[in-house]
């Protein structure tokens, strides 16, 4: 049974390995000391940068986002349910539609929440 | 009526309160908590009427175990701490508004409160579906529908240092021990083929089970299951939490969560426990995580200047002793033996009546300004002779002074080990308890003996539905010091 | 609800209704005289003819914990002889002792928890003695621990007050874990399946426990119950606990609590261990002899009154001891009778050294002298409880003290064995405890007057005396006609010599 991870174990090993060659490779074979503080900042396009490396966004587009990334998810495990539907119809399961209807009624009520809080209003 | 309804009322009730918060135009929020405890109180009216199943071969029965007086003692216990922790929170509005962000123009004044209320319903109905989860998929989800919510409430008083804290380090630990749980509950289906519980148990009691890869999953799992209930050494994170987090949430944390992570561990430890494969080699690592949670816990209270702080190393030595119980365990087919279920039961029974007496009294203290350091709490009887009275019969009974409920359930854990001949355990159990009896009449003894620390003798107004709940609790502590069947009943 | 369930709940339901806003005063002052007269009725209705120990009257029993694995545990009440004695000892100190309480306005502090602890103590008392399940006999003992903390800490006087109350609790909590260690290792041992004291006299005398464990549940037992009891050597928080804790709250401790230790080694340790108690009956008699001649002469080097009473209490401790060792019915049915009346005798001391002490502050001999000529009242009551404490005739402690002398030096063995010669030693004893007990009424109330003019104090008042007065009663009832109490005591002891004896 063992014998069938090999697999893995190489696969972990060249990974492993590969990450830890190309540090210690960059190290030897790199020219080292050829550092300056211009060197060293952000290249941009030529420009001197501007500013904080990492910019501020306003919270709202990380609402948005979320709130996509979580009405997404509905979606995916719709999907799934709908290509086994007629099935479990067949084989007599009743309570198959009703699972489904509950969580998608959670989700509506999540939204209408959403809504009303404002989340989605892009100017307050 | 199904077991499972109790759960779906609650999650109603939670969406309920939801909407209103977001449509009706409430004067008061605090309102809602009143209408989160009276749906619960009759949720938890219901739990007196369910029936036993009449088809117990639908598959619901494979993710959810089909009631037994356990699962319905630890649904009441989880029910019970959130209209408590709700009773608390009522008290504490005034903290949490201003520690959240200062209402916009023309915003509800109390804007950000409704979801204070809202959540920990959430958490109830994780709670109550961990009490009955019998297989590892509902098992984990139910875990991570408690963890997530207690994040956001642990982080919820957002302008303030403490409470951030507390809900990043819960946030980050919560998560890896979420990854060991998988990673353990992985291993485990790998070596037994099963989610359920049922064959999973029958499949460890095999003497051909791979024992190395068996262990490695219960240590795996035992790393997060003892996150969960705050034993050492993954105890670290409970005293920055109890201290950081709002107190009506420190203490749903210290009662409920725990309570859950206890039902949860012995639906999953007692698999490996009543195996005569693996049986002997986890008793050995539960030994050794309760002689030290013992040890740790109620030592370092000793230490402890604020009180939140020492509520939370109490709870870790608590935690020692329900995890004596478990390291306990006699052999399947000891007849007439202490269960540790039964313990486990009372214990959590037991712990739930006197911690939430304390943070009560704490919680008003709070909302009173009082402060929350030991300091704080000097010469507390010629304040408020009513709020020292009740805190002193919670912490004689969590320091175990006879005829009180917490005394029972020190005697049962001391039985159980010395049934099994767990001589160091109860060595360790010996000093934790010593220990514990000094730190918790110490606070006692300040309330009475020292003289006030600030002149400001003005006393502390209780409001009605937090008296009534305390008065409660002191009586139910005390009758089921002296009837301890009225715990026992419920459960066995 | 039986009468003993009615006996025992009175005084916490008075708590109670005490820390629920009733008068503090009138409540407990009601509470004790109903549990007075219901100790009375009790009494009066115990049927005397039974020969037997452990063979419960007014029985009741309620299951409170049955799982599988414990023994049962029953809310259960019962009286045999001994205790029918000591809830009357109870109900009469407790009366005396609320009697001698403060008027509300003159307690310095919170008058309702004043009177709400004096009735938490009592009602532990009464439990613990009317008990007839071993969890319930240890638990009610208990009860009395935490209020007896807060009295002496909150009420005490002097400035150490706090680390006396300390010093007590530390002493009575560890002496009842060592207690606790010996009763569960007892019942272990017995396999038993309740916690009923019947119960495990019965299995005692069936299969019992073998020697070597009966010698260290013995021991464990002494040593717990005779720190309650404040055996010599552990005996060094009572003298100072005494004189530092509010005078009702010593009539009761010295009086009544302190009987629990003694109670408990007549009660579970003869019956169930004898073997262990034959086994170390020496080590016994050494710490009696102690306490009687090493603390009494260290009670005649005392100088101040209060410290005096507290370390005489200690010594006269030793007594009872010895009639225990005795160990035949004579010694035991007299270390019972002494027990009820050293009980009344030293809480009269000391609410008459509590009655000094309001008048006069320091209580040191030399600043006294006397005061027999100012306050009569006072002075007569002191002798009077002074008589009965050196155990002259016509008091209770006489009619105790005589047949533990007897009882102890019993026995056919031509010559001296080890219980003859501590009954040589005790008998020194009541030299000892007369000298410094007349001395110290001497130097108070007669001799010559002091240079501080002491005799503008107000002689007692009825209020004042009538707790007193109900003591000395007790004790001249007792001492005149033994019988009252003997015809309690006698079947009972019988029969637990008919155990030992079957």
């Amino acid at each position: 049974m063992t014998q069938d991870y090999i697999a893995v174990l190489v696969q972990i090993v060249l990974a492993g390995g590969f990450a830890v060659a190309t540090l210690i490779a960059s190290a030897l074979l790199g020219k080292r000391a050829l550092r300056n503080p211009m060197k060293d900042s952000a290249y941009e396009c030529g420009m001197l940068p501007v500013g904080e490396g990492q910019a501020r966004f306003s919270v709202k587009f990380y609402l948005v986002a979320m709130l996509f990334v979580l009405f997404d998810v509905e979606v995916v495990f719709l999907i799934p349910w709908a290509t086994v539907y007629r099935a479990q119809i067949e084989s007599g399961a009743g309570i198959f539609l009703f699972a489904m209807l509950g969580f998608v009624g959670i989700l509506f009520l999540a939204y209408l929440y959403a809504l009303k809080k404002g989340a989605l209003s892009w100017q307050r | 009526m199904q077991v499972y309804y109790l759960e779906f009322f609650v999650v109603a009730l939670g969406l309920v309160m939801l909407m209103v918060d977001a449509f009706a135009k409430l004067q008061d929020k605090r309102s809602l908590a009143r209408l989160g405890i009276l749906g619960l109180g009759v949720v938890f009216l219901l739990l007196f009427a369910v029936q036993s199943p009449s088809n117990a071969a639908s598959p619901v029965w494979k993710f959810y175990a089909a009631p037994d007086n356990l699962s319905l003692f630890f649904k009441g216990v989880a029910l019970l701490t959130t209209i408590l922790s709700l009773v608390m929170a009522i008290d504490f509005a005034p903290i949490v508004l201003s520690k959240i962000a200062p209402p916009d123009q023309g915003a509800h004044p109390q804007a950000g409160l409704g979801e204070f209320y809202s959540l920990p319903v959430f958490v109830c109905a994780g709670l109550m579906w961990m009490a009955s989860a019998n297989n590892l998929v509902s098992i984990f989800v139910s875990i991570e529908v408690v963890s997530i919510t207690f994040i956001i409430l642990a982080g919820y008083m957002r302008r303030n240092v403490g409470s951030l804290e507390a809900g990043v380090k819960y946030l980050i630990l919560g998560a890896l021990s979420a990854g060991f749980l998988v990673y353990g509950f992985a291993w485990l289906y790998g070596i037994t083929g099963s989610m359920e519980l049922g064959p999973i148990t029958e499949a460890l009691a095999k003497p051909g089970v791979n024992s190395t890869a068996a262990m490695f999953a219960f240590s795996l799992i035992l790393v997060s299951l003892a996150f969960k209930l705050g034993a050492a050494p993954f105890h670290i994170w409970v005293p920055d939490v109890y201290q950081g987090a709002p107190t009506p949430i420190t203490a749903f944390l210290s009662v409920g969560s725990k309570a859950g992570a206890a039902i949860v561990t012995l639906r999953l430890v007692y698999p490996y426990l009543t195996s005569p494969v693996l049986g002997t080699k986890a008793l050995a690592i539960l030994v050794v995580i309760a002689i030290l949670t013992l040890l740790l816990g109620n030592l370092g209270a000793l230490a402890q200047k604020n009180l939140k702080r020492l509520m939370g190393y109490s709870s870790v030595g608590h935690s020692g002793f329900l995890i004596m119980a478990l390291a306990s365990t006699s052999y399947p087919g000891a007849v007439n033996a202490l269960s540790p279920v039964a313990v486990f039961a009372y214990y959590i029974g037991a712990y739930l009546l006197m911690t939430l007496l304390v943070f009560l009294v704490l919680n008003v203290l709070n909302a009173a300004d009082t402060g929350e350091t030991l300091d704080s709490i000097r010469g507390l009887a010629k304040r408020s002779p009513f709020l020292a009275g009740i805190l002193l019969i919670a912490l004689a009974s969590l320091a175990g002074v006879p005829l009180t409920t917490g005394f029972i359930g020190k005697f049962l854990a001391f039985k159980i080990a010395l049934d099994a001949g767990q001589w160091m355990l109860i060595a360790a159990a010996l000093i934790g308890a010593a220990a514990g009896f000094y730190f918790y009449l110490k606070i006692a003894a300040s309330m009475y003996l020292d003289a006030p620390s600030s002149s400001d003798g003005a006393a502390i107004p209780v409001n009605l539905l937090t008296k009534v709940s305390m008065v409660i609790l002191a009586i139910l502590i005390l009758l089921t010091g002296i009837v301890p069947n009225v715990i026992v009943k419920l459960f066995s | 609800m039986s009468t003993l369930e009615f006996l025992v709940s009175l005084p916490l339901i008075a708590a109670l209704a005490i820390a629920l806003g009733a008068p503090a005063r009138c409540t407990a002052l009601g509470a004790s005289v109903l549990v007075f007269l219901t100790t009375i009725y009790c009494a009066i209705n115990y049927n005397t003819s039974i020969e037997d120990f452990a063979a419960w009257q007014f029985e009741s029993a309620r299951t409170v914990l049955d799982m599988p694995g414990i023994p049962t545990i029953s809310l259960a009440f019962g009286l045999d002889g001994i205790s029918v004695v000591l809830i009357l000892l109870s109900s009469i100190v407790l009366l005396a002792a609320v009697l001698a309480a403060p008027d509300e306005s003159k307690v310095q502090g919170n008058s309702r928890l004043y009177y709400l602890s004096l009735l938490l103590i009592g009602g532990g008392a009464l439990g613990a003695f009317t008990a007839t399940d071993l969890f319930f006999f240890y638990a009610f003992h208990e009860l009395a621990l935490i209020p007896t903390f807060l009295m002496i800490g909150l009420f005490g006087r002097g400035e150490n007050r706090i680390r006396t109350a300390w010093t007590i609790t530390i002493f009575l909590s560890v002496g009842s874990l060592i207690l606790l260690v010996g009763l569960i290792l007892l019942v272990i041992k017995l396999g038993a399946q309740t916690f009923a004291i019947a119960d495990l006299i019965a299995l005692a005398q069936g299969q019992g426990i073998d020697a070597a464990s009966q010698n260290w549940i013995f021991l464990l037992l002494l040593v717990g119950f005779g720190t309650l009891v404040s055996l010599f050597p552990f005996h060094s928080w009572a003298a100072p606990a005494y004189a530092e804790a509010p005078t009702p709250v010593t009539m009761l401790h010295a009086g009544v609590l302190k009987k629990f230790g003694l109670y408990g080694l007549i009660r579970i340790a003869l019956p169930i261990v004898p073997d262990g108690f034959q086994h170390w009956l020496h080590l016994l008699l050494i710490l009696l002899i102690g306490n009687i001649l090493f603390i009494g002469l260290v009670t005649i080097a005392q100088r101040s009154l209060d410290r005096m009473l507290g370390f005489s209490s200690v010594m006269h401790m030793g007594y009872i001891f010895l009639g225990i060792a005795a160990f035949n019915t004579m010694g035991v049915s007299g270390a019972v009778l002494l027990m009820f009346a050293h009980g009344l005798s030293i809480a009269a001391l000391f609410a008459l050294n509590g009655a000094l002490r309001d008048r006069f502050g320091d209580l040191t001999f030399r600043r006294f002298g006397k005061l027999g000529k100012s306050l009569p009242r006072l002075g007569l009551l002191f002798g009077f409880a002074t008589f009965a404490a050196i155990g002259l005739p016509g008091f209770a402690n006489f009619a105790a003290e005589i047949p533990i002398y007897f009882g102890a030096f019993d026995g056919d063995a031509s010559g001296m064995n080890w219980l003859r010669w501590a009954t040589v030693g005790a008998l020194w004893g009541v030299v000892i405890s007369a000298v410094y007990l007349l001395r110290a009424y001497r130097s108070i109330f007669m001799g010559n007057a002091p240079k501080v003019r002491l005799d503008d104090a107000p002689d007692m008042l009825l209020r004042e005396m009538l707790p007193v007065i109900l003591l000395i009663a007790g004790l001249l009832i007792v001492g005149f006609s033994p019988e009252v109490l003997n015809q309690y005591i006698r079947p009972t002891v019988n029969g637990l010599f008919l155990l030992s004896a079957g």
